[in-house]
């Protein structure tokens, strides 16, 4: 049982990867347009402009929710990665609950602005807000499934911790 | 201030969450929904500001297309041919190879933008080359390779740079321009200390290339060597903004690596893209952190009481850059580079402009400063890069970058207190500044 569970997680875990390496191509693809239309056949138009950046909001805020690591966050651990594996899962703990508390807290505020968005719609694309700021609901539910998770683990006594820190854009 | 002061507990809180280990970006986002609910205000802030920031930072969407087209870049045999080109020109010199390095960093400094992808990539061939039939010691090898990938990102384009434009809102383009001396100043000290220790130390010469053959080798390489003009010729010929030059740049590399270069396939071009929206997730996170701190902060009024409170000093210019400059140093060898841009670097810079400081210029010391930091000792990020790749212990990694590091640090003295450095290009292209 467990074992199919673990298929199927990584099956939807290639499936979001895809959806995000098609939201970058997307994005790519509608820069060229923007350029394509607006100096070579002179032809200014917000629309491919607007999805580019519609791309840019739903490609971070999905990749954080659904694609990434623990391994590729960003993080501070010079004093993680030098704790003994006890302090660690302690540290992992604390950190861990405290972040499940704070989303979990601010949830009903998150739900009631991104609705309260529906009056609104995109100048180009006319995409109404609540939907495109959907992402960000669908963010924090993930982030406290995986941080629940997370907390599951560790008391279970198992640590899939990095060891390193991520590697960011220097 | 008192202990229950909601901003307190906000910073308080970001420090020890991101010190238990918790990804940058969400001990932000988590500590401003506590300085939120402290202080009385709505929760959905946090929400309004990640979103609406996102939404609006447009200038941010270079960040995605330098990745792109870094990874289209590396996946090609462009590297190859660029590396070829270097050692023709360079290799002949004692300590051929070690130059190249250099030169090559200098040049992938026109693609890359960043400094992790400067060194994991052409980086690691560099590598190989260098200590294959024990030319080079490796630790040396290693040490060098982490130095040279820091010009990266101080030559145009680069990353870090678009984010202290965003921060900042000085023009891109000028700032782009302004790195590129300082770059070159870098390279030039990093090809001395090479210089005069290869005869010492006994470094090998490469096989001179026949200069008959320097047209050909050239040749091969000038669709690559033609990045960084499509780029800034984008920007300057006015053709594009920034961000359409960065898209340009991105489609640019595909082309060239799949009709001239014939090295990239579907899977390849997945890979590329798959990896470049990862990294283009973490980084956003991060960034989604920093909008909604840089909230707190704003509220706040943090940076302009920072500024009232310096102004009480009658600082000069120089020692506020001077300040500056150890402190960005010291969390340099701790925090991550964006995270420094992005929340470190703003409480500054209204002062700096109080005192005068070209902004342009500013934005230049703070990114030299920071890439300094990656190969900084005991904490420097591409120190571990290339420990992992070269398999040396960190030790001796360590003992030989310390000439490098001292250039370095005599270098960012240089562009510090010498703006011109920095701003003769730029005001050659017109800036007013």
């Amino acid at each position: 049982m467990m074992s199919r569970f673990a298929t199927l997680g990584r099956w939807l875990h290639l499936f979001a990867e895809f959806i995000s390496a098609m939201m970058l191509c997307v994005m790519f693809c509608a820069f060229i347009a923007q350029v394509t239309f607006r100096y070579v056949l002179n032809m200014p138009g917000g629309s491919a402009s607007e999805l580019t950046i519609v791309m840019w909001l739903w490609l971070v805020l999905w990749g954080a929710a659904f694609v990434l690591r623990e391994s590729e966050e960003i993080r501070f651990d010079v004093i993680y990665t030098s704790a003994n594996p006890k302090l660690r899962r302690v540290m992992t703990l604390v950190s861990s609950v405290v972040l499940l508390c704070l989303y979990g807290y601010s949830l009903p505020a998150v739900w009631d602005y991104v609705t309260f968005m529906k009056v609104q719609e995109t100048s180009y694309l006319d995409i109404r807000y609540d939907y495109l700021y959907s992402i960000y609901i669908l963010f924090v539910v993930a982030v406290l499934i995986r941080y629940g998770w997370i907390v599951v683990m560790t008391l279970k006594g198992r640590e899939e911790l990095p060891e390193t820190r991520g590697e960011g854009m220097q | 201030m008192n202990l229950g002061d909601p901003f307190l507990l906000c910073v308080i809180s970001i420090v020890t969450l991101a010190v238990l280990g918790l990804p940058i970006g969400h001990a932000m986002i988590a500590s401003s929904i506590l300085y939120l609910a402290l202080s009385g205000q709505d929760m959905g802030i946090a929400a309004e500001q990640i979103l609406n920031g996102l939404f609006s930072s447009y200038i941010l969407l270079a960040v995605p297309l330098f990745i792109l087209a870094a990874e289209l870049m590396n996946s090609g045999s462009m590297t190859l041919r660029l590396l070829a080109f270097c050692n023709a020109f360079v290799g002949r010199f004692s300590g051929g190879l070690a130059l190249v390095n250099v030169a090559q960093s200098v040049i992938f400094a026109g693609m890359s933008g960043s400094a992790i992808a400067d060194a994991a990539g052409t980086g690691k061939m560099m590598q190989k080359m260098m200590t294959e039939g024990g030319k080079y010691p490796p630790q040396f090898a290693a040490a060098l390779t982490a130095a040279s990938a820091v010009i990266g990102p101080i030559i145009p384009p680069s990353i870090p740079v678009v984010v202290y434009s965003l921060v900042s809102d000085a023009s891109i383009g000028f700032l782009f321009l302004a790195g590129v001396v300082p770059g070159l100043l870098m390279g030039l000290m990093q090809a001395g200390i090479i210089l005069t220790s290869a005869r010492r130390r006994n470094f090998p010469v490469e096989e001179p290339v026949p200069f008959r053959e320097l047209p050909g080798v050239t040749f091969r390489a000038l669709p690559a060597l033609m990045m960084p003009v499509v780029l800034l010729g984008g920007i300057y010929g006015g053709a594009t903004t920034p961000t359409e030059a960065a898209a340009v740049a991105a489609l640019y590399a595909l082309l060239v690596s799949a009709f001239l270069y014939r090295s990239v396939t579907f899977p390849s071009l997945y890979n590329s893209l798959r990896s470049s929206a990862r990294i283009t997730s973490s980084i956003g996170m991060l960034i989604a952190g920093a909008l909604v701190f840089n909230y707190v902060v704003t509220v706040e009024n943090i940076p302009s009481t920072l500024n009232q409170w310096l102004q009480g000093f009658d600082l000069d210019p120089l020692i506020f850059l001077l300040i500056v400059n150890l402190i960005l140093l010291v969390l340099g060898c701790l925090l991550e580079g964006t995270t420094i841009l992005l929340v470190i670097v703003p409480v500054f810079i209204p002062t700096a402009n109080a005192l005068g400081i070209d902004l342009v210029h500013f934005g230049i010391v703070c990114v030299v400063n920071i890439m300094i930091g990656l190969i900084t000792p005991p904490y420097g990020l591409l120190l571990f890069v290339m420990t992992s790749i070269s398999g040396q212990p960190l030790r001796a990694i360590v003992t030989e970058v310390l000439p490098f590091l001292f250039a370095m640090l005599f270098a960012l003295a240089l562009i510090t207190f010498v703006p011109d450095l920095s701003l003769w290009l730029p005001r050659l292209f017109g800036y007013k500044g």
